[in-house]
């Protein structure tokens, strides 16, 4: 015990130590790891290593830190993590906002790559027919029975994500839309949980109609959304709508990145080159494919991607170098 | 109450089923009337504890501190400075161990800084090889026990590395190696104050189940704010996991301590120190290192939770093949935390269990044989490593470290065998399943959604009553009426409806099959090693087979309850039973009865306290596994506490949510702990 | 163990108990106060106590064997606990050594343990974990002698109680004769003054109490301790006792040599638990011989006047006229003639049951 109670002291005072001697010049970027969240699925986690490397041949040291996507937003806010990489709008919105809101998170610029997330079916139910009419949402008020599942009371069923994405949005869907008499909303606890509900449907070759979001890998396997009334601004009950118009679908949602505050301070040329960067969908589906679809590790197929890809994060990186002058 | 009231436990089971149905018939839904739902004069609870813990945080004792990085001063407050001082400590020891076996440079950043280590490339430790390390695990396993520990030790290394998981292990490892024996040491220390003093037993006792019971989804939040995310943390919530059994364990044992013993040890004159640790303890060995077993394996089932907040190595990677359905890769880092829990198991308890031998010929090469070897393996594993460079010139080094998900692989195999489980199952359990639902699970949900407050309590109390007096009866009603005065006694009777079924049927399939096993004992081995098992295979694994099969409904939260519930009912009673003193059980058979009476009426009544105890696990473990259930999909309290984390006020709401589900916890635990002690005094056991 | 004060101390009790009282119970301390004398079991009943030791008054002197007996529950246990102070008596004071007990602090005690004290318990109480020779040594490592040294004195002491070649064994693989051997090792090792055993045979068979009891009167013959033996085997207290005290719920109720307690019952209870003594294992020669006549005339052989009648009957019984008595230095101080002994032996008691 004795041992360990010395280690711990000599812990606390190595740490102490290197507060005191971490002192970097306010025009260089610190020699501080940028701490980057690997979070649990491939596109963010390649691009994890990406950003990652791009950082590194700019100098900088990298440190890669695990940690659960809605823990991320604490995390961040008080700088155990740098950056936040990927934001997606439906599902981490209020968990963004709200980290902003209570301080330390910034934004850092949006992706050009535009997401949709929304529900829809693998594309073997359309093409079995089994609700006549898809992907158009009217198809929906013919076709209930084939989509119910034991405990969903007869109705048909809709999968959706946790109830921590969105809330109440698809059970006002439903009701918006008049299909509350013969669909049922269920929240799933996980991502892992809706791939797993479309594995076993393929499976089975049963109906189901589930929450996804493009780009995502299972794209490779042929995924179509259904086509909801369009969404506008304040469409939403939570936004101010009504139940006339909550039936509406999904935005084109955007993709953003986030930083510790401290985060340009530290490291002004890391941070503008990350707040420069930006990548297209695209680029976000050749980074998770190259996981996904062909079998890399993560820490491969990024510096893959950045090997093929110089032109285009090069300019990020070296722009700062002129700027910073 | 009449006498012929009192006299018979049926008779007021009899009565309070009656008044209980007659209550469910005569009230009605109705958001007005009280005795259907009280109102929630709670629901600012959670917005007090947010506004407590966030100014704890956040705002408390505010100090200012000056952060080199940005060349300004910064207000934090106090608390937080503290906590992140311990974290800071923790995470250099295991970033100390860590780098010790995998190389990298923060140690030495920890004594020098990163502009040290950008200006002096050297600055890095190198990695060891794997075989110097398995080498040396398997010298200190020899050492500790012999050849069986050694050749299990080497296999276990061998899979690990060749499958490409040696990194992420010993990530997982380092900070293992770490938060055991943390657990074990506290876990003593704590054990031994409550057995010296009822007060700080009294005190510990429901603090103990609170930390066990109370989702560690619900206090992730303030962690993160407090200790950071990483290992550090992920080591801090193992702890506060692991600690609690290690506590009652010790307690146990130190009570089990025969007074002879006790005066034995004061007579030979000991002080406080030696009568401790050269007395109490190692009498109570047997406790004590059940207590250790349980430590190791609940260690390693934190390994994924510890993952959500930033522990690095199997349990992250874990889930990440998850996420992308990749359930044989799952699978082979499922079997490496299990290898690493049954090694790591196994060297702790022979060390524990290790003799000092007076007469030993301690010559110079003797004593240091170990040492010698141990250098020999170093140098031989380098310069394996060197010729395996030039062998594996083109591909990865083979002796020196795998890299992570490359080498051997197995995940087509168990891919296929998955499909197989499907293929073969699915429709036979399908109609099981369907039936399960419609005829069991939903009825079973809607009833207990269906009881007026007043009923519930009435029942809940009353059984109280019934079996552990009135005291306990107000206790428990207490429980219940901070969760029925709170915004969440409807999901709160979800979470119960789910946490009966998982704790009746484990109990069933627990007791039964550890009564079964403990007959012989080549059985009670292997059910007590399928239980290390299942309890350090992490259950998220299997939760994608369990949801093909059953889909995203209640069942696959049960049956993945199931398989973790029923591991302590099963264990306790295997234990319970095989420490029956062998005099007992041979009067027994003396006085002629058969084998089965003789299990029913010596051996079960005289393990009872044990098996209770197990009983009481179970309970824990079946909330908790009903509330991780929320990632597959439920709507009781777990749910709530997922949504939590990402709302404003969510620190709050995620605690009182907590407090809920521990309060229920809390509630079985006071009925089974005050009727198993009544039991145990009615017995004469002490 | 020889102290500078032992000349001053010679005549002073080793053991010295003034009314001590161990009454278990929340209510103890007043029930005390009110108590003047002896407390009535039944009234601290009904006060919710439970009276282990009641007024209890003794001395035990250097060297003496003193066997506490009585049925069970009567407080002998909780008497030779108060006494080591395992527990803390209610009230009254206990010297030991002039030393007063009660008032010593822990760390003290802890000293009078180490140096003064061993015990041998009912149930052994050997450590489970250690082998023979570590329970052996365990006192004396607890003292701070080295591994070496106190091996050393524990490998002589396994020797003493007869357990050479076994030990390493652990307790487990032990007979319970055995393990009380050791338990008898382990309370001699640090070589105490003043000597505790709480019916230290009663868990062993007829046949290996009684070679125990051999080896424990051979042990004393050799180590003279001042000893306190609990036990509820008459046999057994007659075999072993300098002088006994027979206890009855928690009240000593006679307090004398072993001919005394038979011979001259103070009270009716120790009478009952007397009657049924052979008379022959208890009385010496001395109680019952006849003054010295010089006239008479005498045979040939003589015996000594502490030999027990016993073991010499059957040599008088032999002889027509009446035999010498001498003492240890040989003088003539009394005599015996066999019919004196056959009515003491058998006489006496058909009168007692007649009566
Ligand atoms: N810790 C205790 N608390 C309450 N009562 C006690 C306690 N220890 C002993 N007693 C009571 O004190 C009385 C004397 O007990 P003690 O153990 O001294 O008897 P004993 O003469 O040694 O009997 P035995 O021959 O069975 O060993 C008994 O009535 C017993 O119930
Ligand atoms: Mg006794």
């Amino acid at each position: 015990m004795k041992r360990l109670t010395k280690k711990l002291m000599a812990g606390t005072f190595a740490i102490g130590l290197a507060l005191v001697s971490a002192t970097g010049a306010a025009s260089a970027d610190s020699s501080e790891p940028i701490k980057i969240p690997i979070k649990n699925w491939s596109s963010q986690i390649v691009m994890a290593h990406v950003i990652g490397g791009m950082f590194e041949s700019m100098g900088n040291n990298v440190e890669y830190v695990p940690v659960d996507n809605q823990a991320s937003f604490e995390a961040v806010r008080v700088g155990d993590i740098t950056i936040l990489q990927e934001v997606w709008q439906s599902t981490m919105q209020n968990a963004y906002y709200n980290a902003m809101e209570k301080g330390g998170l910034i934004d850092a610029g949006t992706h050009a790559a535009e997401t949709l997330e929304e529900m829809g079916v693998p594309n073997w139910v359309i093409e079995q027919g089994l609700c006549p009419g898809l992907p158009s949402w009217e198809a929906l008020k013919d076709c209930s029975a084939a989509f119910a599942t034991p405990d969903s009371g007869g109705k048909g069923r809709w999968l959706e994500g946790p109830q921590s994405w969105h809330g109440e949005v698809m059970p006002n869907r439903i009701k918006g839309l008049g299909l509350d008499d013969t669909w049922t909303v269920k929240f799933a606890g996980g991502a892992d949980a809706l791939w797993t509900e479309l594995e076993a449907a393929k499976k089975e070759g049963r109906g189901t109609v589930i929450f996804n979001w493009t780009p995502n890998f299972t794209d490779a396997s042929g995924f179509t959304f259904i086509e909801f009334p369009e969404y506008y601004d304040g469409c939403r009950i939570a936004d101010g709508g009504t139940m006339d118009t909550t039936g509406c679908g999904s935005p084109k949602g955007w993709l953003k990145k986030g930083a510790f505050w401290k985060f340009p301070k530290t490291h002004p040329n890391a941070y503008r080159a990350f707040s420069q960067l930006s990548f297209t969908t695209p680029q976000i589906g050749s980074m998770a494919a190259l996981v996904d679809v062909d079998k890399m590790t993560h820490e491969d197929a990024a510096k893959k991607w950045l090997a093929d890809n110089e032109d285009v994060w090069k300019p990020w990186a070296t722009s700062v170098l002129g700027e910073g002058n | 109450m009449p006498s012929y009231l009192k006299s018979s436990k049926a008779i007021q089971f009899g009565v309070l089923f009656i008044a209980f149905f007659l209550l469910n018939a005569l009230i009605g839904p109705s958001e007005s009337n009280y005795l259907w739902r009280l109102p929630p004069l709670l629901k600012d609870i959670p917005f007090l504890i947010n506004d407590l813990v966030r100014g704890l945080m956040f705002e408390w004792m505010p100090i200012d501190v000056y952060d080199p990085s940005i060349d300004e001063y910064e207000q934090k407050p106090l608390f937080r400075e503290i906590t992140r001082a311990i974290s800071s400590s923790f995470s250099f020891v295991i970033n100390a161990v860590r780098e010790f076996i995998l190389g990298g440079s923060k140690t030495i950043v920890a004594f020098s800084s990163w502009d040290f280590i950008k200006e002096n490339p050297w600055a890095v430790w190198p990695a060891l090889p794997w075989t110097v390390v398995v080498g040396w695990a398997m010298v200190l396993g020899y050492k500790l026990q012999g050849r069986n520990l050694a050749f299990l030790t080497g296999v276990a290394g061998l899979y690990i590395a060749a499958f490409g998981q040696w990194s992420p292990s010993m990530q997982t490892l380092s900070f293992i190696l770490i938060a055991a024996p943390v657990s074990v040491f506290l876990g003593l220390a704590l054990g031994v104050f409550a057995y010296k003093s009822k007060a700080v037993e009294a005190f510990l006792n429901p603090l103990l189940n609170v930390a066990q019971t109370m989702p560690h989804y619900s206090y992730l939040v303030p962690i993160i704010v407090l200790f950071g995310v990483g290992d550090h943390a992920a080591a801090l919530v193992t702890i506060l996991f692991a600690t609690p059994s290690m506590v009652r364990l010790v307690l146990l044992g130190l009570k089990n301590v025969p007074t002879d013993v006790v005066d034995a040890g004061r007579m030979s004159g000991c002080n406080d120190f030696q009568m401790l640790f050269r007395v109490l303890i190692p009498t109570a060995k047997r406790d004590v290192l059940i207590g250790v077993n349980q430590v190791v394996m609940q260690c390693l089932s934190m390994t994924v939770i510890a993952a959500f907040i930033g522990a690095q190595g199997l349990g992250s990677n874990l889930l990440i093949a998850l996420n992308s359905l990749r359930i044989g890769t799952g699978l082979e880092i499922g079997i490496c935390i299990v290898l690493i829990a049954v090694v790591f198991d196994k060297m702790s308890l022979a060390w524990a269990n290790k003799q000092t031998d007076y007469f030993a010929d301690l010559s110079f090469t003797k004593r240091y044989r170990h040492f010698l070897i141990m250098a020999a393996i170093l140098v031989g594993g380098i310069v394996m490593a060197m010729i395996g460079s030039i062998i594996f010139e083109e591909d990865f080094n083979y002796f020196y470290i795998v890299p992570h998900n490359k080498g051997l692989t197995t995940a087509p195999f168990w891919q296929a065998g998955v499909d197989w489980v499907w293929d073969t199952f699915f429709y036979t359990l399908k109609s099981f399943n369907e039936w399960l639902i419609t005829g069991v699970l939903v009825p079973m949900r809607d009833a207990y959604l269906a009881m007026p407050v007043v009923a519930t309590f009435l029942l809940v109390m009353g059984t109280a009553y019934i079996l552990a007096g009135l005291r306990s009866a107000l206790i428990v009603g207490g429980f219940l009426l901070f969760i029925a005065f709170s915004e969440y006694w409807d999901r709160a009777l979800i979470t119960m409806y789910m946490a009966t079924f998982a704790v009746v049927v484990s109990g069933i399939i627990g007791i039964t099959l550890g009564a079964a096993c403990a007959q012989n004992t080549f059985a009670s081995k292997a059910v007590l090693l399928f239980c290390d098992f299942l309890q350090t295979f992490p259950s998220f694994i299997y939760l994608i087979p369990v949801i093909m099969l059953f889909g995203i409904t209640d069942t696959s939260v049960l049956i993945a309850s199931l398989a973790f519930a029923s591991v302590p009912a099963t264990r306790f009673t295997v234990e319970g039973l095989r420490s029956v003193p062998p005099v007992l059980q041979d009067a027994g058979s003396m006085c002629g009865v058969s084998r089965l009476q003789r299990l029913i009426s010596i051996e079960i009544p005289i393990a009872f306290p044990h098996i209770m105890l197990g009983v009481n696990q179970t309970v824990n473990f079946a909330l908790m596994m009903v509330i991780i259930g929320a990632f597959i999909g439920t709507i009781d309290l777990g749910q709530l506490i997922l949504k939590a984390i990402s709302e404003p006020q969510g620190t709050g709401i995620g605690i009182t949510l907590g407090v809920c589900v521990a309060f229920i916890g809390l509630a079985v635990d006071q009925i089974i702990r005050t009727w198993a002690n009544k039991r145990k005094l009615a017995l004469g056991l002490n | 163990m020889a102290s500078q004060g032992d000349e001053a101390e010679q005549r002073q009790a080793v053991i010295k108990c003034e009314s001590v009282y161990k009454i278990f119970g929340n209510n103890a301390q007043s029930l005390l106060q009110n108590a003047q004398g002896k407390i009535d079991a039944k009234d601290a009943l009904a006060a919710g106590c439970i009276v282990g030791v009641n007024n209890v008054s003794f001395e035990v002197s250097e060297g003496e064997l003193l066997v506490i007996m009585g049925l069970s529950g009567s407080g002998k246990s909780t008497l030779l606990r108060c006494i080591s102070r395992l527990t803390d008596a209610t009230g009254g004071k206990i010297f030991v050594d002039g030393q007063d007990l009660l008032t010593m602090n822990s760390k003290q005690l802890m000293e009078v343990r180490r140096d003064k004290m061993g015990m041998v318990f009912q149930n052994f109480g050997l450590l489970p974990h250690k082998t023979v020779l570590e329970n052996i040594a365990f006192p004396l490592q607890v003292k701070g002698i080295n591994t070496k040294d106190s091996i050393e004195r524990a490998m002589n002491m396994a020797e003493l109680v007869g357990l050479s070649g076994r030990e390493n064994y652990f307790p487990r693989e032990l007979s319970g004769g055995q393990q009380q051997r050791v338990g008898i090792a382990r309370s001699l090792a640090v070589e105490p003054d003043i000597w505790f055993l709480d019916e230290p045979f009663s868990a062993l068979d007829p046949l290996i109490r009684k070679e125990m009891q051999d080896e424990f009167l051979r042990l004393q013959s050799v180590l003279n301790k001042t000893i306190l033996f609990v036990t509820h085997d008459f046999d057994e207290a007659l075999r072993l006792a300098d002088r006994i005290a027979i206890m009855k719920e928690g009240v000593i109720e006679q307090l004398d040599t072993p001919a005394n307690i038979v011979l001259d019952p103070a009270t009716e209870y120790v009478r009952k638990f007397t009657q049924e003594v052979p008379r022959e294992k208890v009385l010496k020669i001395e109680d019952v011989m006849d003054p010295y006549d010089s006239t008479e005339e005498m045979s040939d052989i003589k015996v000594s006047k502490n030999a027990i009648i016993e073991v010499v009957a059957e040599q008088i019984l032999s002889q027509d006229k009446a035999v010498g008595v001498v003492d240890d230095n040989d003088n003539i101080v009394g005599s015996l003639h066999s019919s004196h002994v056959i009515n003491v032996l058998f006489g006496n008691r058909s009168q007692e049951q007649q009566g």
